[in-house]
């Protein structure tokens, strides 16, 4: 039986965050998952008693961050172990018709929020000399189609390779590239990906190499195909995340 | 010719702002400094328009695009930016709140709209002034850093999707710069001479513009900033740490 650590997901009702705290839960983990819808039964929706829900909308950072660190203190987290902040929303189209709404909308949510999660939860995260996983994305190189998206996850890149060096010895934060992967992320940002999504990795390998990516304590990385397919074989070992 | 320049009153935007000045270009001059706004309207006898603007303020924001509406800009520079130094956890959210907004959101809000107002002349240029961060990193600085790695992405996507429509665009990596806003953020005792003066950047960076050059890395070790920063981003990063936040002995927002 591996250690049972405390770990926080952000947008895990859906993709890759949803995929992420079921993994860790079936490891005997305990889960503390985050999203903006309202969920009536938490154990119907994840099927684990292993993962506690909340409700944190980051359209609004502050209170997002707020309602996060309101719910360590109910459930009585001293420390995290390990934080995985993946919420993130993306619009696509030309840049020059993206209206003031959508740019501050992605803004707030891919950057604004986990700046400020993380500075809420700094103190948890220091008392286990924790992790801090943020998921980026292969935007953060520029993107035409989606510029404020790429701008977001390229903001998590630069705060994450500062913060990186700033916290050395009290926590190691880290940033995952996941390329384009088969979740609804395209479609919600209203894209269309056609015959294109059958190339993209599947949910359940980027979820396994993020998960090996996080056990390795990666500084950066890029969830390459090949990566991707050699994460098949990696699993977690005694006392391991 | 006519170029919008965003947070004038003050710095390189200043030193900009004056040299387009002094070649006989009009200016439309916007910043939140009401005196020193004052200031170079009275200097330039009336060919520098100023725009008082909170950048921080979405509404401010809407107010500066609608002031410039039939405007047709041959330059846009959007410099505007400030800064948050010291521990990444002790600084008030607010302060990040406000950071971001001016920093990223307002210049991309910004660059959205005047494209979509046709505010754009057909051979424009558009600038984004980043910072050297981009290429090292900025321990004791983790969000201006985020804003400055965001906001150079964001040119490098827009350039060829703008271009098309006549509009360059060029990012800016400045160093370190003799100004209040370098002054106030750095390290007590950290040696102003080592500093370009803000009047050379500006010279660089018109320079740059006006030749529709794509990036501009400019002030003292930027070049070799900007080499090994891509060749060793760890141990650029890890540099920075020992000159600055290893000295940073209080935050400043």
């Amino acid at each position: 039986m591996l250690k049972s650590r405390n770990i926080l997901i952000t947008g895990a009702t859906d993709g890759l965050g949803f995929e992420l705290a079921k993994a860790y839960a079936s490891r005997g983990h305990r889960v503390v998952a985050t999203g903006r819808q309202l969920l009536t039964n938490d154990l119907d929706f994840f099927g684990s008693p292993n993962i506690a829900y909340i409700r944190a909308d980051q359209s609004e950072p502050e209170a997002a961050a707020r309602a996060i660190a309101q719910a360590m203190e109910k459930f009585e987290w001293g420390s995290i172990d390990l934080a995985i902040l993946n919420a993130a929303t993306g619009w696509t189209g030309h840049p020059a018709d993206e209206t003031p709404e959508q740019i501050d909308h992605q803004i707030a949510i891919n950057l604004t929020a986990p700046v400020l999660i993380a500075k809420a939860i700094a103190p948890l995260l220091f008392a286990a000399q924790g992790q801090l996983a943020m998921i980026g994305s292969t935007a953060a190189n520029g993107q035409a189609q989606f510029a404020t998206y790429a701008a977001t996850k390229a903001g998590l890149e630069g705060f994450v390779r500062s913060l990186r060096e700033e916290w050395r010895n009290k926590t190691h934060v880290q940033i995952i590239h996941p390329g384009p992967t088969r979740t609804k992320m395209h479609a919600k940002a209203g894209l269309k990906t056609g015959m294109v999504r059958m190339f993209f990795m599947s949910t359940k390998r980027a979820v396994r190499a993020i998960q090996r990516s996080i056990r390795n304590r990666d500084g950066k990385r890029v969830l390459s195909r090949a990566y991707g397919w050699s994460s098949i074989f990696s699993s977690a070992k005694e006392g391991e995340l | 010719m006519k170029a919008l320049v965003t947070g004038a009153a003050n710095g390189l935007g200043r030193a900009m702002t004056d040299q387009l000045l002094d070649a006989g270009h009009e200016v439309w001059a916007v910043d939140r400094d009401t005196d020193a706004l004052d200031a170079l309207a009275i200097k330039s006898r009336g060919s520098c328009r100023v725009i008082l603007a909170d950048l921080a303020n979405p509404s401010s924001v809407q107010r500066l695009m609608r002031d410039v509406k039939d405007v047709k800009f041959d330059l846009v520079i959007l410099n505007a930016g400030i800064s948050a130094t010291g521990r990444f956890e002790e600084i008030p959210g607010a302060a990040y709140e406000k950071l971001i907004a001016i920093n990223l959101t307002a210049p991309l809000v910004m660059a959205s709209g005047l494209m979509r107002q046709d505010n754009m002349s057909s051979k424009s240029q558009m600038v984004f002034i980043s910072s050297l961060s981009h290429a090292v990193g900025y321990p004791g600085a983790s969000v201006y850093a985020a804003t400055k790695d965001g906001l150079a992405i964001y040119a490098k996507s827009v350039r060829k999707p703008f271009k098309k429509r006549g509009v360059g665009v060029t990012a800016v990596f400045p160093g370190p710069i003799r100004t209040e806003h370098a002054e106030r953020y750095s390290p007590k005792g950290s040696k102003a001479n080592k500093r370009m003066l803000p009047e050379d950047m500006a010279k660089l960076v018109l320079k740059a513009a006006a030749k529709g050059k794509k990036e501009l890395y400019a002030g003292k070790g930027a070049g070799a900033a900007k080499f090994f920063g891509k060749l060793a981003p760890n141990m650029m990063s890890k540099m920075m740490r020992k000159v600055i936040f290893d000295k940073l002995d209080s935050n400043t927002y």
